[in-house]
């Protein structure tokens, strides 16, 4: 058996072009997401009972269900229901089906996505103690005030760790988005292999991109980490 | 200046706190004796809201307010003009001493910068830190962190310090930097509560003693009174206990 490098190298630069693809998504989903989770992780620890019930529902169903069904699911659901709301309800003409595709991939990895983020804010936030809270309104600052100067800097630096997986997850996910003809690097990759079988050779390719970028996400994070977590280290003088 | 009437507090089924009347006047050094579950540190955090009473009332200076039904802008008042010192310190983690101590004055009290600066400033060399500004908790000992933490109550400039049990969580040799900075804040005419166990520090310098038992005050006197001729059959067992340990060497 012979690797055909000639194609891996075409394959390679193809798969380049796919790569602003895939950090969109990441990115676009981590940027929703984010608040999106934090504002579940902090109404989930606050009172209303009705809330809290609908959130542990959202979050066990989505972290209950494979994410190829759900994007199985929702790429079938979705574009016939968008159809039938715009054209029976709207009355409008316009043409769900001509929609790029990657907006069916952001809102699978945005339901996603925001389950497992609220999950590691309410821990987060659980692990700042409880005293830091008393301490700030002892001293006469409001609750608000207390989450954003005190508590929530602080659950940041213990999330950081859970942060990074979910963001190496979420790159991860986002090579089902193929699933959804999204031309992310995976669906570059099968397209090129299409052609003359070279699927080996094409997913070789694939595997250095996605080493990379997941490589170059945890770095990116334990810099942060190390940055951030500065008030934690013991002095030396 | 302040006096609370009736303060009741439950747990769940536990009564902690069964009708306390307690008045403190300016420059009073009111410490607050009692075995472990009488309601002392409930009390305190009572006063300052950190904990919410089921009932009683409150006379701060110009406040009158139910303890319970009191509302976000007097709870606010009164967080105002007292400050609390935490058994176990409760520094901000993530900021350093000179930031710990700033925060109620910018934040709180929108005091200027420069000014707010000055006075933490201040307040961090009162408590002998002068070399520590710039230390986050975690680089600093117990007795350095509970020293920010009375630092940053009274850069504030309360009219009641409030202390629960500041030395309980100290290594021995430790207390004695924390009681000598309270000592010399009493001397200042400061008014404080002090729930405590340390009773060398009661006897030398309270000008009021209360002793509590099972959710009641069950004598108050001066310091003199209470330790040389306690009247209450439950303050004599329980002073006998603690001052017991003077008799032996271990």
């Amino acid at each position: 058996m012979q690797l055909d490098t000639q194609f891996m190298l075409t394959t390679f630069l193809h798969v380049l072009q796919g790569i602003p693809v895939t950090l969109t998504i990441v990115m676009v989903t981590l940027l929703v997401s984010a608040p999106l989770g934090f504002l579940m992780a902090v109404s989930k620890s606050g009172e209303g009972k009705i809330g809290r019930r609908i959130i542990a529902g959202y979050v066990s169903l989505i972290r209950g269900t494979p994410v190829v069904l759900q994007i199985l699911f929702l790429y079938s659901l979705l574009p016939t229901a968008l159809n039938y709301w715009i054209k029976e309800v709207l009355g409008l003409s316009y043409n769900i089906f001509t929609l790029n595709p990657i907006f069916y991939a952001y809102v699978v990895f945005i339901l996603n996505t925001t389950a497992v983020l609220s999950e590691v804010f309410r821990s987060a936030l659980s692990t700042v103690n409880k005293g830091q809270l008393e301490a700030a309104l002892s001293i006469g600052m409001s609750a608000p005030q207390a989450y954003v100067r005190i508590i929530i800097p602080q659950a940041l630096v213990s999330a950081l760790p859970n942060l990074c997986n979910t963001t190496v997850n979420l790159l991860k996910s986002t090579s089902l988005a193929f699933m959804m003809t999204v031309k992310d690097i995976t669906a570059i990759a099968k397209i090129d292999a299409s052609f003359g079988y070279n699927y080996l050779e094409a997913y070789l390719v694939i595997f250095a991109v996605y080493i990379f970028l997941c490589s170059a996400v945890q770095g990116v994070f334990h810099l942060t980490e190390r940055g951030a977590a500065a008030y934690k280290k013991p002095a030396v003088s | 200046m302040l006096q609370v009437k009736n303060v009741q507090k439950a747990f769940g089924e536990n009564l902690v706190l069964r009708g306390v009347d307690i008045e403190v006047k300016k420059g009073d050094i009111v410490v607050i004796l009692g075995p472990s579950g009488s309601g002392k540190t409930t009390l305190l955090r009572c006063l300052n809201f950190l904990e919410r009473a089921d009932g009683g009332s409150m006379d701060f200076d110009e406040i009158h307010t139910e303890l319970k039904g009191a509302s976000k802008a007097v709870v606010s008042k009164v967080r105002k003009k007292t400050a609390f010192v935490f058994q176990n310190y409760n520094l901000f983690q993530n900021k350093t001493a000179l930031q710990n101590v700033m925060e109620g004055l910018t934040v709180a009290r929108k005091t200027p910068k420069e000014e707010a600066l000055a006075r933490a400033k201040a307040a961090l060399d009162k408590v002998g830190l002068s070399e520590r500004y710039d230390y986050y908790p975690s680089q600093l000992s117990g007795g350095q962190q509970q020293r920010v933490g009375i630092a940053r109550a009274i850069a504030v400039n309360p009219d009641v310090l409030l202390f629960d049990e500041p030395t309980s969580a100290l290594d021995p040799e430790l207390i004695g930097e924390v009681l000598a900075v309270m000592k010399k804040l009493a001397k200042e005419g400061a008014t404080m509560i002090v729930v405590t166990h340390e009773m060398t520090f009661a006897q030398e310098v309270a000008s009021k003693v209360i002793f509590m038992d099972g959710g009641v005050v069950v004598e108050q006197g001066s310091a003199e009174q209470i330790f040389t001729k306690p009247k209450e059959e439950r303050t004599i067992q329980f002073l006998r206990r603690v001052l017991r340990d003077y008799d032996y060497i271990i």
